[in-house]
């Protein structure tokens, strides 16, 4: 189907003040946050309501055209990007919050929200909507539901997969359905709910979503231990848990990222050190406050150079704050900043701290490593320069042995970024044939003409 | 490769998407164009020939941009949007590809401009020739703030006596910087510098982030900033105004009559690029009840001469400010840049809120 022929259909769908086919508007829709991938869709679509995204769908199976379902455009996997042209169907304008609900401890949300915004919406009944990614102030909850986001508190908490009851889908095929809802407990059928949670928008465009909350603990406190380096950090943490505690926010950053972050964000933080440990827990006041001594204690005792309490709520947030902001402060390290998110069974964490290191000083590259020390989660970062092909091409490989290693000791390629277009060619790694042979059935169940997302999973 | 960026400022974003929830254009439209990090890919486009100047997003988004740099300070990699915008501004607005009113107002900005607003200053007793204290700091009078407020350099002479305000001071040139002439606004900055020896005090929000910009910080100092360091009255001596049943403020020493309410907008310029926003903030605490107006820091929709380019776009910006205000039951709502005053005056005549500028209330507060 030729492009005006296409833009006209869509525009007798969503009307034609929500299409766009100007060359300007494409180039802005032909990357997300992930550096090196760029393509142009053929037409960006904004529908006003999940009848629409249906139709725009159902439209697409029939004319065979690629759809890319978009929010932000945050992800770091290239997830977003229309590799094979099409349309990008955009769900910014579904951004109402339909309901929060005290009694039921649930909200009912449009995808386009931006996760912070349930998150305000959640605290001003006094409810916590637990998932909070570094990019919540952007980040739709649509898309963090479409990569099953994770996030600070994923140790004591869980993932976003932990908080999604049911969700409305739209098929590629055209029709609307309900998988979960309001419910707990509900084992009726396959758990579609979870299967949709982190399928990248291959298999259904997800057009309303029901989220659990939880009661607003009534504290909440981080504090800082400073280590030698990374090991030694991911060694006291593994004695923290080893110590019965469960803390609810459990970050660290090497020396670069500490660097970095303070440079943008001034809070005072010992950049000479060779680690940071960001450690933070929730509940009962005094209960708070015992679990952040002992947790400072048990760093102390396993090589902490010093450890510091945030004094108060505001000191709390601003550190949590500027954790989530260590990748772009990274960036100005360099023009290029290429993050992974390999993950690693937490007792694996300092030995895979290590690895990265030695990686990094045989490839002669600049990584930074931040990342969830609570739940294994690592995120090495290269900076460079992006004119500097041959370094491009030492990433490139220094990643490859990333993830390898990561493999190796039990891990996986992403803990919570996703797949994308990013980490497809290192998927069998981590799956194997068969189980990408499967991915793939379930892929042309759903979506029988191939039109949702090509090239990424299922592919 | 087209030569219209620095490479390396452009190089600066990473694409993370920070700053979309901090664009008051984003927030009208939710599209990625009209976005910072939307129109820096778009910059890119240009920079790189994936696109050129004559493209119609690209034009059409050169000039949505309220130019506010709300995107600066939310930017945890440091990109520098205000520059970049400039420069874009200066390939993309030549010839006819300017906006006309833009034309139209440059031209009135001219030599015969400056001196007619030269002589407004003289006639409305913005400027004085004679008073003023030899090596005390010199008050910039400001283009806008002559044609339309001059009362504002007025009470900040009232409130400081020893300012020096002559008539001659030229224009800053911060409009021509924001319209397409970032070469010929920093020169216009410069010959300011030069006719104010000294220190600059400036009571205009947008004309301070243009002039540290080019003549640095240690040179020009914004009024609510020198007055909370401390160079005009002791900020802890400030009397509270006080207001009467009818609502007029009380003389100062009265008593009776119920504390002022007072809420502020923020100069997004001197807010994003300066950084001073704390500083009218701790005055007005110590003049009345301060209340925080929400998204305070947002853009007016002002934003320079956007408010006479784009009155539309203006409005839309505005209007979610309007509904929040109006909630406040504020009696003032405070000011620190002309064009701001514009804009909100404008929106809220017939209010009970009326729009001041922080220097009148200071002198309000000093018994002007």
């Amino acid at each position: 189907m030729e492009r005006a022929q296409l833009a006209g259909r869509l525009a007798g769908i969503v009307g034609a003040e929500h299409v766009r086919t100007a060359e300007g508007e494409l180039e802005v829709y032909a990357r997300d946050a992930t550096p090196l991938f760029r393509h142009r869709p053929d037409v960006v679509v904004f529908p006003g309501s999940a009848a629409e995204v249906a139709a725009v769908l159902k439209l697409a199976t029939e004319q065979s055209v690629p759809v890319v379902p978009r929010g932000a455009g945050s992800n770091l996997a290239a997830a977003t990007v229309p590799l094979h042209g099409g349309i990008v169907l955009v769900l910014t304008r579904l951004a109402q919050i339909l309901e929060v609900s005290g009694p039921e401890l649930l909200a009912r949300v449009q995808p386009g929200v931006s996760t912070k915004a349930l998150a305000d919406a959640a605290a001003a009944h006094d409810l916590l909507y637990v998932p909070d990614p570094g990019s919540q102030v952007v980040s739709t909850v649509g898309g963090n539901v479409a990569t099953c986001a994770g996030g600070l508190r994923g140790l004591k908490y869980g993932v976003t997969r932990n908080y999604v009851l049911g969700l409305e889908v739209a098929l590629p095929t055209g029709e609307l359905i309900r998988t979960g809802g309001r419910l707990w407990k509900d084992v009726a059928g396959y758990d579609l709910t979870r299967l949709l949670t982190g399928s990248e928008g291959t298999l259904g465009v997800i057009t309303e979503v029901t989220v659990a909350l939880v009661p607003k603990p009534a504290a909440t406190r981080t504090g800082v231990a400073y280590f030698a380096d990374l090991a030694t950090a991911g060694r006291a943490v593994d004695a923290v848990i080893g110590a019965g505690i469960t803390p609810a926010t459990c970050e660290f950053l090497d020396r670069t990222c500490v660097a970095a972050v303070e440079d943008y964000a001034h809070l005072g933080l010992d950049t000479e050190a060779g680690a940071l440990l960001l450690f933070g827990d929730d509940g009962a006041p005094d209960v708070v406050a015992a679990s952040l001594a002992r947790i400072g204690q048990v760093c102390t005792e396993h090589g902490a150079t010093g450890v510091t309490l945030a004094e108060d709520v505001a000191a709390s947030e601003e550190l949590l704050a500027a954790r989530r902001c260590s990748l772009p402060a990274l960036s100005r390290l360099g023009s290029l900043t290429i993050l992974e998110d390999a993950t690693v069974p937490r007792p694996m964490l300092a030995e895979m701290a290590d690895r990265i290191a030695d990686i990094a000083a045989r490839h002669r590259l600049t990584i930074g490593t931040f990342g969830h020390a609570g739940d294994g989660n690592l995120h090495p970062t290269c900076v460079l320069d992006a004119h500097d092909t041959e370094a491009v091409e030492r990433s490139h490989a220094a990643f490859g042995e990333i993830f390898g290693a990561a493999i190796e000791l039990g891990g996986t390629i992403t803990g919570e970024h996703g797949v994308g277009a990013a980490k497809l060619p290192y998927l069998r790694r981590r799956l194997g044939d068969d189980q990408l042979a499967l991915l793939r059935r379930i892929k042309a169940a759903f979506d029988p003409a191939g039109i949702l997302n090509p090239g990424k999973l299922g592919s | 490769m087209a030569d219209i960026f620095d490479d390396e400022l452009l190089s600066r974003c990473m694409s993370c998407g920070f700053c979309l929830p901090s664009c008051p254009t984003y927030r009208l439209t939710g599209e990625e164009a009209s976005s910072p990090r939307g129109r820096i890919t778009l910059m890119r486009a240009l920079q790189d020939d994936r696109l050129d100047v004559t493209d119609p997003t690209v034009l059409a988004q050169s000039e949505f941009c309220l130019g506010c740099r709300a995107c600066e300070p939310v930017c945890p990699a440091g990109v520098q949007y205000g520059q970049l915008l400039e420069q874009w501004r200066d390939t993309e607005w030549r010839g006819r590809r300017r906006p006309l009113l833009a034309r139209v107002l440059m031209a009135m900005m001219s030599w015969f401009g400056m001196v007619g607003i030269t002589l407004l200053g003289l006639l409305r007793g913005a400027a004085v020739t004679r008073r003023g204290t030899p090596d005390a700091p010199h008050l910039m009078l400001g283009c806008v703030e002559r044609v339309l407020y001059p009362r504002v350099s007025r009470s900040a002479r009232r409130v400081v006596p020893a300012l020096r305000a002559p008539a001659v001071q030229g224009c800053c040139g911060a409009l021509h910087a924001h319209n397409g002439e970032s070469e010929r606004g920093r020169a216009m900055a410069r010959r300011l510098g030069r006719r104010l020896p000294g220190t600059i005090v400036t009571t205009s929000g947008g004309c301070s982030a243009h002039l540290t910009a080019e003549l640095g910080t240690d040179r020009v100092v914004e009024f609510s900033a020198w007055i909370a360091a401390g160079n005009g009255p002791d900020p802890a001596s400030l009397r509270q105004i006080r207001l009467g049943e009818d609502g007029k403020p009380l003389p100062p020493n009265a008593s009776g009559g119920r504390l002022a309410r007072f809420g502020l907008q923020d100069s997004c310029h001197l807010r994003n690029a300066v950084g001073v926003w704390r500083e009218p903030r701790e005055l007005l605490r110590r003049l009345g009840e301060y209340v925080e107006v929400p998204d305070a820091g947002g853009c007016c929709g002002a934003a320079g001469s956007y408010s006479v380019l784009r009155p539309a776009d203006s409005r839309a910006v505005l209007a979610p400010k309007l509904a929040a205000i109006a909630d406040l039951d504020l009696d003032y709502l405070v000011v620190v840049n002309p064009g701001c005053y514009r804009q909100l005056a404008g929106a809220l005549r017939g209010s009970r809120t009326r729009v001041v500028h922080l220097a009148e209330l200071l002198a309000l507060s000093a018994g002007g």
